[in-house]
């Protein structure tokens, strides 16, 4: 009865649920999924993260290459966030070049890279002008099921404090990189940016970390980004219902304690391995 | 770092003093323009002009979907973002994804079924402020298509200089210099905040004024849209 | 978007008023429709207007290595864009005929009459060279692409500033505008094409065919030629056979168009630079026309900042604060974390957990495994029972059971994964 109504008129069949203030899966307005965090996923990647909101399940892989740096920033590395939503994360993708969504989800994370300055590109430099690593961070998701800014920024965060660089020198005679595979060290992680979405329902319910059905059905979505001082190093709401600023504000709230708790998982985690 | 350090350990004193701080010239819109109807083949056009900053708009519409594309029960709406060199990028799809959600959600889509509308925008010059342009233009142009909308929108860009002083519709050249930079989406009705999307860090407060500047700003061009659409409708009533 | 289809009775009067040497808007056989050249406030930036027509073009330089079979030459890259602007015909993104035709012909005319020194853009030799790229974008179709194409290419060539480069040893600097004055292309002559249309076998001909003109023409021939009156490309299409006076003809009347058209742009680039001069503003924001009433514009203006800050500080104040939830956080084994509310995931970490821990003892594995097979013997035995699930719980995950009985605390999510085993094998 109940998948029949929900396939005859999702929408009513999420306010229904609403009306009594919970949502289909069980949760609260205002509660995040469960969170699993898993570094050094990958054995091959020079760092690498799986994590899992609740069905929503991404994984990064770093991968580390010696590049040259370009003309105009000689002391710079790179770094090139890759958002993948491949068909097997869910039906509404198609294979072929990335869809709008993923190149949307690939600008985002380097936007955050960039805004909240988690990473020093001067970091990445090994010799000036002449040597930088360059890191590719593979974004893939391996089920879709709502939120996905979310959970890539903070695969990608906890991929990033799992990356261990090997040591290069510069061959002073031939100029060649020497590659010390054994001798490897972790990046600097300056700042721990955390996305935290929300949608918002009929125009006026908000609801927290939505699934994939009520992403769909939303009104308007919403992500904001902050760091461990409670700046802002992102709010990105592409369009829909209009806010006021009082709106924000509170968002704004949720999403700082969010951080908060995510950070503590993170280092923990990070601390646990080591 | 040292140097981050002293930046952003800054605002939280800049606050009180920010009104002496702020002459009258940095808190201003640059002149603007418009121009609607000035395509011969689609069915609604204009160039949106914010100091040099100028945009082209089209719009075709409403007319028959793609099937693959066909949505049953409102309007597909598409928006294309051609950049001046090059073909469009990851960067040019991000921009398009936020045009398109906020023309969505003023149009009344439901009111044309499974049927198309294309938005086009093209860069004709860049000098700052690029986004709240592309998303000006867009506006007037479904106007002049005589599409069917809710509510009107503006685009306001704000940046922070590293100072703390806040600007607003900045030119490339003061995009450059500033350490965060933000463009809202605002809506005519209650002057809300339809889209926001941001570079840079910066704190609540910060963004708190830019909403506030942003929606002081948005009156005068939203002002500027009725001026312009009574002039254009002087001479057929 | 589909084309709108060109009705039949709209074929037959175009027809018909071409036979009586009249065209739709009112010119004669031998016009050209009005041209407005505009120049942006970049260089290398034009805006061209031929009648309904609108083209722009930007052109863009890069450092690059040059191609092995010339190494003292730099490269030149045109690129045209049938924006969905243009007509609701063209498709993003897709190489449609017509935009394969277009390139193909503004590269025979600006790139194979060798009109730009290409030799002048090496920098080191063999190593590096600059790269002109020319974007040419259609902003409204109303016929005759091409030669808006070519005018607006070759005008913006000409705006063209390059910037200046220094050589130091093997170290090559590029300076900025500020630095140094940049330079511009040097450009031999400038090849402009003109169209010709032609109706009924080539019985009747026209310069400069509109697009509904476009839609009945037969034949198409297009020459690109300079001042010089020199001939730089000449294309016949459509598939009609044309005679030699006929063609003669066609090169005389394009000599007479590309003398006028060469001389507006020469016109145009002249009053650009006296107004850069002058440090006047130039550029598309300029040449608005104001007189229009489509078109309006605003000085600039102020924004009230009176109490903004007030209003910022009062939401910041105001605002709730949410609980600082204190949710809990558990690390299960080492690289792994979990937050959230109950802590059950389809996943179910216990379990992984637990193969950990045999890894130590293999001997009790061995035991489960036995235990398996022989309660699966059990289950096949007794089919009847099938709604006892506890039971079948235990026969389907020996270990979870094993760890439920050392961990009391987790039975409770262990369920879960179980039940939807069981639910699969029915």
């Amino acid at each position: 009865m109940a998948a029949g109504f929900k396939t005859a008129d999702p929408l009513e069949y999420h306010r229904s649920f609403l009306k009594e203030n919970c949502r289909p899966d069980g949760r609260e307005l205002h509660e995040f999924r469960t969170t699993t965090v898993n570094i050094g996923s990958i054995s091959t990647a020079d760092g690498s993260a799986l994590v899992k909101l609740g069905n929503t399940t991404v994984i990064c892989g770093v991968k580390a290459e010696l590049a040259n740096p370009s003309v105009e920033a000689t002391g710079k590395g790179f770094i090139v966030p890759n958002v993948d939503l491949p068909p097997l994360c869910s039906s509404q993708f198609r294979p072929g070049p990335p869809g709008e969504q993923a190149q949307a989800a690939s600008q985002f994370m380097a936007d955050i890279i960039e805004s909240s300055e988690m990473l020093q590109m001067e970091d990445l430099c090994i010799e000036r002008g002449k040597l930088c690593w360059s890191l590719y961070c593979d974004l893939i998701c391996l089920d879709y099921d709502g939120n996905l800014l979310d959970a890539c920024a903070l695969t990608m965060l906890a991929a990033l404090k799992n990356t261990r660089l090997p040591k290069v020198r510069v061959n002073g005679e031939t100029g060649a990189p020497e590659v010390d595979l054994g001798k490897r060290r972790g990046l600097k992680i300056r700042r721990h940016p955390v996305a935290a979405s929300f949608c918002i329902f009929d125009d006026s319910v908000l609801l927290v970390d939505p699934a994939a059905e009520e992403e769909q059905l939303a009104t308007a979505r919403l992500t904001v980004v902050t760091d461990e001082e409670g700046r802002l190093c992102g709010v990105h709401k592409p369009g829909g219902t209009p806010l006021s600023g009082e709106r924000l504000q509170e968002l704004i709230g949720r999403a700082t304690v969010r951080q908060k708790e995510i950070h503590r998982l993170i280092d923990k985690v990070i601390k646990s391995i080591v | 770092m040292i140097m981050s350090d002293a930046i952003f350990s800054r605002p939280t004193h800049t606050f009180d003093g920010m009104m002496e701080e702020c002459s009258p010239s940095t808190v201003s819109i640059r002149e603007f323009g418009c121009e609607q109807n000035l395509l011969s083949r689609s069915d609604g056009s204009a160039s949106f002009i914010q100091g040099n900053t100028s945009v082209l708009a089209a719009v075709y519409g409403p007319a028959e979907v793609k099937v693959s594309k066909e949505i049953y029960d409102r309007a597909t709406l598409e928006v294309i973002i051609q950049p001046k060199v090059g073909l469009p990028s990851v960067k040019e799809r991000a921009q398009e994804q936020c045009v398109r959600e906020t023309c969505e959600a003023s149009l009344l889509l439901s009111l044309h079924p499974r049927s198309s509308l294309t938005l086009v925008l093209q860069e004709l010059h860049n000098d700052g402020s690029l986004l709240s342009c592309f998303l000006n233009a867009g506006c007037m142009a479904m106007m002049d298509a005589g599409l069917p909308m809710s509510c009107l929108f503006c685009g306001v860009t704000c940046a922070i200089h590293t100072d703390g002083t806040i600007i607003t519709d900045p030119t490339a050249a003061q995009e450059a210099e500033s350490r965060a930079l933000m463009t809202f989406a605002i809506d005519s009705k209650e002057h809300q905040v339809m889209m926001t999307s941001t570079k840079g860090s910066f704190s609540v407060q910060e963004m708190q004024q830019c909403i506030a500047v942003s929606q002081a700003a948005s009156e005068k061009i939203f002002s500027f849209h009725r001026e312009s659409l009574r002039r254009r409708y002087s001479k057929s009533v | 978007m589909k084309e709108t289809p060109l009705s039949n009775c709209e074929r037959d009067f175009l027809l018909k008023a071409i036979q009586e040497k009249k065209r739709l808007d009112g010119r004669q056989t031998y016009d050209y429709r009005k041209l407005k050249i505009m120049f942006g406030t970049d260089f290398g930036c034009c805006f061209v207007e031929l009648g309904k027509t609108r083209v722009m073009a930007q052109v863009s330089c890069e450092l690059v290595a040059p191609k092995e079979n010339r190494p003292n030459e730099g490269i030149m890259f045109f690129n045209i864009e049938l924006s969905p602007m243009a007509s609701p015909a063209f498709e993003q993104g897709r190489q449609s005929e017509l935009s394969v035709k277009l390139n193909r012909q503004l590269e025979r005319c600006l790139r194979n009459s060798k009109c730009i020194d290409l030799e002048s853009l090496c920098v080191v030799s063999g190593e590096k060279v600059w790269q002109i790229r020319v974007d040419v974008h259609m902003l409204n179709h109303d016929g005759n692409l091409m030669d808006a194409a070519s005018i607006t290419a070759i005008a913006s060539l000409c705006h063209f500033r390059r910037p200046d480069v220094g050589i130091q040893g093997d170290e090559v600097t590029v300076y900025s505008p500020d630095e140094r004055d940049p330079i511009p292309l040097s450009i031999y002559h400038m090849p402009i094409s003109v169209s010709f249309a032609f109706f009924q076998q080539g019985t009747y001909l026209l310069v400069d065919p509109c697009e509904r003109e476009e839609r009945v023409m037969d034949g198409l021939l297009m020459i690109a030629m300079n001042k010089h009156r020199e001939i730089c490309s000449i294309q016949s299409s459509g598939g009609i056979m044309l005679l030699k006076e006929q063609v003669m003809r066609c090169s005389k009347i394009a000599s007479v168009k590309v003398s006028e058209i060469t001389k507006l742009i020469m016109k145009a680039l002249e009053n650009d630079k006296t107004a850069r001069k002058a440090g006047g503003k130039c550029g598309f924001a300029e040449s608005m026309p104001q007189e229009r009433i489509t078109a309006l514009k605003k000085d600039e203006t102020a924004v009230e900042m009176t109490d903004v800050t007030e209003r910022a500080n009062d939401i910041v104040l105001n605002a709730e604060v949410p609980p600082q939830t204190s949710q809990s956080l558990l690390v299960p084994l080492p690289g792994m974390g979990q937050v959230g509310k109950d802590l059950q995931n389809s996943w179910g970490i216990e379990e992984y957990y637990q193969d950990e821990e045999e890894a130590f003892n293999s001997d009790e594995d061995k035991q489960t495994m036995m235990e398996v097979g022989e309660k699966q013997k059990v289950h096949e035995d007794v089919v009847e029972i099938s709604d006892s699930e506890e039971d079948e719980v235990v026969i389907l995950q020996p270990e979870a059971t094993d760890r439920a009985h050392k961990k009391t605390s987790s039975s409770s999510h262990l369920k879960e994964p179980a039940k939807s085993k069981k639910r699969h094998r029915k």
